[in-house]
């Protein structure tokens, strides 16, 4: 399997403006039924089996996270939170032909305007993308925040 | 200025300032934390001989330790030379505890071992004197250790009184008798008053409005019945929807009871919260799972994930409470109103077992709460606040 960056960069600038322009829908879509939606908590190589994360959700866990969101009665998102991401430092990593997959490392800087406060995130995110349905997919997007080990502030949008 | 001390709770109503004035916070530090019983974390936290954790009681740092004859005490994390912390880790486990400033070494008990150059103090300095400040109280409940900084007012079980009952009931929920303790903690912070947090944790009349979004329609449907009661525990909340445990063990919405042990820990369904107050605006909440013992693993991972998915920072319930925490601070900047409404069940509300209780939906358990609190800020100070 031979991929170029710019393809790869493409993707995750597309997944960061659909969270940004809150298509959560089509984010939805992005990702596989067996995905992933992991933050860990307090450090980047927890066991989620062990240890306590800040997001870890399955795809009807984001379904019902997103349906929340939309229900008109998510107070914490009244006004809503505008978020901006920028995606850099993409790197590609390990391909699997068999699998049709791509491990992606790349940074996020996430601001948040709510509340009259702006907050920042740093993070170094981890994709597995999966091609094996003609165009990529996320099967596990993992989400190292810079702050996972410390108190955080109201973090009500998806990361 | 807010008026006198006991003047403001009244048996329907609660001052603003209770929430909004950093004097009556200093007041609190002084008469509630350095006086009552505080959380200080679970014995499974510290499991092994060595084994330390840091946390806080009012403004007081703190290092829990486990000692070599397994018994637990709690030290002021502070170097008696010129005051650094001297732990800043928030787990581990260690003999000693050193001050790199000066290299004042201090052993896991508390007491000074080593002072470079010793010859340059003179003959009346005396290391016996000098060990890390020592809470002056602490003992375990069911495996939760709490640390008292006076030396006087009840002993521990006595001070939670009631609820020694169903903290039995809580650990009874794992087959074993004994809880475990996920890794790692969910940690929140959020501009308001920490005692926000003590009545939302036992307020199901918020349920049903606030978390709109969240609850499932059979939670939704239990709490319109209003099965269950809260009651005013000894100074302590609990909502109970079951009528006086045992907790199931799933302790989803449906079932179980929600306990807030005043003043900072929350114990509900599978979260032992600690309530951190930082200032009369700011509060850190510290989350840890409880795991149980002889279940299937399915079973405590998906009380895990359920935890995180609803409770954590991002989590679907609490995002939507630290939000209210933060409008009420801003509200109750206001003095144009003074007082905030408690009034709800007081015309219904019976003694049972005991305790007064009310409906599910009622306010009994908080008004039990503000009586506490109002005895605890009015009392006498004893001769003897801390060790230091």
């Amino acid at each position: 399997m031979r991929v170029e960056r710019p393809e790869i960069e493409d993707f995750l600038y597309r997944e960061a403006r659909l969270l940004d322009t809150r298509k959560f829908e089509e984010w939805f879509d992005l990702f596989t039924d067996d995905a992933i939606y992991w933050v860990p908590a307090g450090r980047d190589d927890i066991d989620p089996a062990r240890h306590v994360s800040i997001i870890h959700d399955d795809k009807m866990a984001m379904a019902t996270r997103i349906k929340r969101l939309r229900s008109g009665f998510a107070y914490a998102q009244d006004p809503q939170s505008r978020v901006h991401r920028l995606i850099s430092n993409v790197e590609l990593g390990a391909t699997d032909n068999e699998k049709q997959t791509i491990e992606v490392t790349c940074m996020m800087l996430l601001i948040e305007l709510a509340r009259h406060r702006q907050t920042f995130h740093s993070a170094r995110c981890e994709f597995t993308l999966e091609h094996s349905t003609g165009s990529w997919r996320v099967r596990r997007k993992k989400v190292n925040l810079l702050k996972n080990g410390e108190v955080l502030e109201n973090t009500p949008y998806l990361i | 200025m807010h008026p006198p001390i006991e003047k403001l709770i009244t048996k329907d109503a609660i001052h603003r300032s209770v929430y909004a004035d950093p004097e009556i916070f200093d007041l609190e530090m002084e008469r509630i934390f350095n006086k009552a019983w505080v959380y200080l974390g679970h014995s499974e936290e510290i499991r092994e001989e060595g084994d330390y954790k840091t946390t806080y009681v009012g403004r007081h740092p703190i290092i829990v330790s486990r000692l070599a004859d397994g018994s637990v005490t709690a030290l002021i994390n502070r170097c008696r030379h010129r005051g650094p912390i001297v732990c800043q880790h928030e787990l581990g486990n260690s003999k000693y505890f050193r001050c790199p400033y000066h290299s004042w070494t201090y052993n896991n008990a508390g007491d000074l071992i080593g002072v470079p150059m010793p010859q340059g103090y003179g003959r009346s300095f005396d290391k016996s004197a000098l060990g890390l400040a020592k809470v002056p109280r602490v003992a375990e409940y069911q495996g939760f250790i709490f640390g008292c900084m006076s030396e006087e007012g009840p002993p521990l079980k006595e001070y939670l009184g009631g609820i020694t009952k169903f903290l039995d009931a809580y650990v009874a929920t794992s087959p074993t008798g004994k809880i475990e303790l996920f890794e790692g903690m969910q940690k929140c912070a959020y501009n308001g008053n920490w005692k926000y947090q003590l009545e939302n944790g036992v307020d199901p009349y918020h349920v049903g409005s606030l978390h709109a979004s969240a609850v499932t329609p059979e939670a939704m449907q239990i709490y319109r019945q209003g099965t269950g009661c809260v009651i005013a525990m000894d100074g302590h909340g609990v909502t109970d929807h079951t009528d006086w445990g045992p907790m199931p063990v799933d302790a989803g919405l449906s079932g179980g009871f929600n306990l807030v042990i005043f003043p900072n820990l929350v114990v509900l369904r599978s979260q032992i919260r600690t309530v951190r107050p930082i200032a009369v605006n700011r509060t850190e909440i510290y989350t840890n799972v409880v795991k149980l013992q002889n279940v299937p693993d399915e079973v405590n991972i998906r009380r895990m994930r359920d935890q995180e998915f609803q409770f954590g920072a991002a989590g679907t319930f609490f995002t939507d409470d630290i939000e209210i925490f933060e409008r009420t601070q801003e509200g109750l900047q206001s003095g144009a109103v003074e007082w905030l409404v408690f009034s709800r069940g007081l015309d219904r509300e019976v003694m049972k077992n005991g305790y007064m209780t009310g409906n599910m939906s009622d306010e009994t358990q908080h008004r039990g709460m503000y009586q506490h609190w109002k005895r605890l800020m009015t009392a006498p100070l004893p001769m003897s606040t801390a060790a230091e």
